[in-house]
């Protein structure tokens, strides 16, 4: 086993590794920006090395610099995360010429299932169905118009070397092609170094169930059942659960099958997820394979029992997997709501800054992965997520209402999150029935939740006009001078012209 | 002390008078309520009024106040009934102007226009990067860009102000 792990990442995530690494007696080292000296991923590791200024690309994502900290620190691995370098297969190539083990798939892997028109050739191949689409990436605006037509509107406009909902469009119509097109090869340039894209069919409300699959170099391979994460903003997953309310015993058996048959095609090594669309007949098409470690990982944990980032480990150290596929069981029903630092009632603009303060939800079947902490400063610079706020239940309304329960419990302040919005999902009827797809949150649930009555608008504005009494009163305490005694009646100033202003 | 809150077009008298250590009687809307209030932690309110307790976050910016309790965002604007009198008689409107400002900390990816152009409401003007994410924003107002105040590159902050349509 690794005596010493680095950590290549930083938020949660690092955090998350960092505590398994802890657990197996693995001494960790983190690797950080200037922005990030005070962040919680460099306060809970045992080492620590400044790789560069704030941007991404000049610290997180320039392999000689973790290279040159796993080098100084004698770390034996290193741990991707999600993000930045997971998936880059140059970064694994790195790694095995320093002789140093990425707890992760081969390059080959990341190479066949990142690049992802190759993906769908080799996934094919080893009979796995696919979306209608390109298998070529497209260089040319006309190229793209001609493809388009060819398999039909509405189209997906994505980023070869995507993932994450960014460099991500959905094309309506023709005349929206261009701009679309423009920033999508823009937002994978920036995200990935890379702007080609493809172009996929798009199927008209699916739901996205994804398989969760482990894989150890001897060859062996179980899945660890589905994960529905079809609740989504902009494309991006935000909350997550386990398991799948449309998914009955055998889909479940043919389609963590199909997962394996993929995986076994690039000789998979370590964690992966497969990701499906689902139509409303229930078919299922393999949309891409995750070569990493998830952010809905939690989920699969909380209903197996097993703990993923573990597993990795082990797997990377060369060891077995630690149980067949009749061993794993789901139990229950667990549920994750990713909490970021964004305005939910102003169209999810991100909202970093500083938290000024913070209670984290507890109690029975809770689970809070969190990369912040109280006084914390959320940088510009990185992902706006703060946690993912995870609770198991022994069926999903248990779930359900515990993730409610918990939602409450949670406080933030100082930024805004989107804890009001998972309460107000977890409300949702259609959330409650199940009934919902990858479109929900556009198409039904902000019309719904236009017209809801708000029941409590009295004590809104009861507490602040009673913040606002006080705010007055301080401030024409403050203009008065220090020592001046009582407080003074604020019907002494109304009217009178030459008195200080109170706002 | 009195004061008016603005919800959507409807507007609604509220009195404030302090009756004892942290508790008020609130009138408003022909009612009045007895209220325990404490700031508990940040913008967060402990409130007790009758048997039932609430926590509250509220949210303020100028006279613009945004409520959370629970899942629920209560939207209104709320002023001193004098200064509200006040700003009525000396406001003037400012038809037709509109600032484009930044709502969030980030940085300015791409200008869609230049000064001088001709701009529909609901255009995109300028595109500004937070966290990975671009946000391309519009215009409010159909008119002529007057004027510019940042560059492709600059950092900027929320409520920046990015240029001004007229």
């Amino acid at each position: 086993m690794f005596k010493k792990i680095l950590i290549a990442n930083r938020g949660e995530i690092a955090v998350r590794v960092e505590r398994a690494c802890q657990e197996m007696g693995i001494r960790t080292v983190a690797v950080y920006s200037e922005a990030d000296r005070h962040a919680l991923h460099v306060r809970c590791a045992d080492e620590a090395y400044l790789i560069g200024p704030p941007p991404a690309t000049e610290s997180y994502l320039v392999i000689d610099k973790i290279i040159d900290a796993a080098k100084r620190s004698g770390a034996e691995a290193i741990h991707p995360g999600y993000g930045f370098l997971a998936e880059n297969p140059l970064f694994a190539d790195r790694c095995e010429r320093e002789k140093i083990k990425l707890i992760g798939p081969s390059a080959h892997s990341m190479r066949t299932m990142g690049s992802k028109t190759l993906a769908r050739k080799t996934v094919q191949a080893a009979g796995v169905p696919v979306v209608p689409g390109t298998i070529e990436p497209i260089v040319t605006e006309e190229e793209v118009l001609r493809i388009s037509k060819q398999i039909g509107f509405p189209v997906m406009l994505k980023a070869t070397a995507g993932g994450g909902g960014k460099g991500l469009r959905l094309v309506k119509a023709e005349e929206d092609l261009r701009s679309s097109l423009r920033m999508a090869k823009s937002e994978a340039k920036s995200a990935f170094s890379d702007d080609s894209v493809y172009i996929e069919k798009y199927i008209e409300n699916p739901r996205h169930v994804e398989i969760q699959i482990l894989g150890d170099r001897h060859g062996n391979y179980v899945h660890l059942c589905e994960r529905e994460c079809s609740i989504q903003r902009r494309h991006q997953k935000v909350i997550e659960e386990s398991p799948s309310v449309i998914v009955t015993p055998e889909i479940r058996a043919a389609m963590g099958k199909v997962a394996i048959e993929a995986a076994r095609a690039v000789r998979y090594e370590g964690a992966g997820t497969c990701e499906f669309l689902m139509d409303r007949d229930r078919n299922y098409f393999f949309l891409e394979m995750n070569t990493r470690l998830q952010v809905e990982h939690p989920v699969t944990e909380m209903v197996t029992g097993v703990d993923i980032v573990k597993e990795q480990i082990r797997i990377a150290a060369g060891e077995k997997l630690s149980l067949r596929q009749e061993e794993v069981k789901q139990t229950g029903h667990a549920i994750e709501c990713r909490v970021y630092a964004e305005d939910p009632d102003n169209n999810f603009m991100p909202c970093p800054g500083l938290i000024t303060s913070l209670r984290t939800p507890g109690g029975p079947g809770v689970r809070d992965d969190s990369g912040v902490f109280e006084g914390f400063e959320i940088p510009i610079y990185y992902d706006p997520i703060i946690s993912k706020l995870v609770v198991w239940g022994k069926d999903r309304q248990e779930a359900v209402a515990r993730m409610k329960r918990a939602l409450h419990e949670y406080v933030v302040t100082g930024v805004k999150t989107s804890i009001p919005f998972h309460i107000r999902v977890m409300n949702n009827r259609h959330f409650l029935d199940g009934n919902f797809d990858t479109n929900f949150i556009e198409n039904v649930f902000f019309r719904e939740e236009r017209e809801r009555e708000l029941p409590h608008f009295e004590v809104a504005v009861i507490a602040a006009a009673i913040q606002l009494f006080l705010d007055e009163r301080k401030r024409a305490i403050s203009q008065r001078g220090p020592g001046t005694g009582e407080p003074v009646s604020m019907w002494k100033y109304a009217g009178r012209p030459g008195m200080p202003k109170i706002l | 002390m009195n004061y008016v809150a603005t919800i959507g077009n409807r507007e609604v008298k509220i009195t404030v008078e302090e009756v004892g250590v942290a508790r008020y009687m609130v009138r408003g809307d022909e009612k009045e309520y007895l209220v325990d209030a404490h700031q508990v932690q940040g913008s967060v309110w402990s409130i007790l009024y009758g048997t039932n307790s609430f926590e509250v976050d509220v949210q303020r910016k100028g006279d613009d106040y945004e409520v959370l309790i629970g899942g629920d965002c209560h939207k209104f604007t709320l002023m001193n009934e004098q200064l509200k009198a006040l700003s009525r008689a000396g406001g003037k409107a400012a038809a037709g102007k509109a600032l484009v400002i930044s709502p969030m900390p980030g940085k300015v990816v791409k200008l869609l226009v230049n000064e001088g152009e001709e701009v529909q409401s609901d255009q995109g003007v300028i595109v500004v990067e937070a966290m990975k994410m671009e946000n391309e924003l519009k215009s409010a107002v159909a008119g002529k860009v007057k004027e510019i105040f940042v560059k492709e590159g600059e950092i900027v902050e929320s409520g920046t102000k990015l240029l001004l349509v007229e």
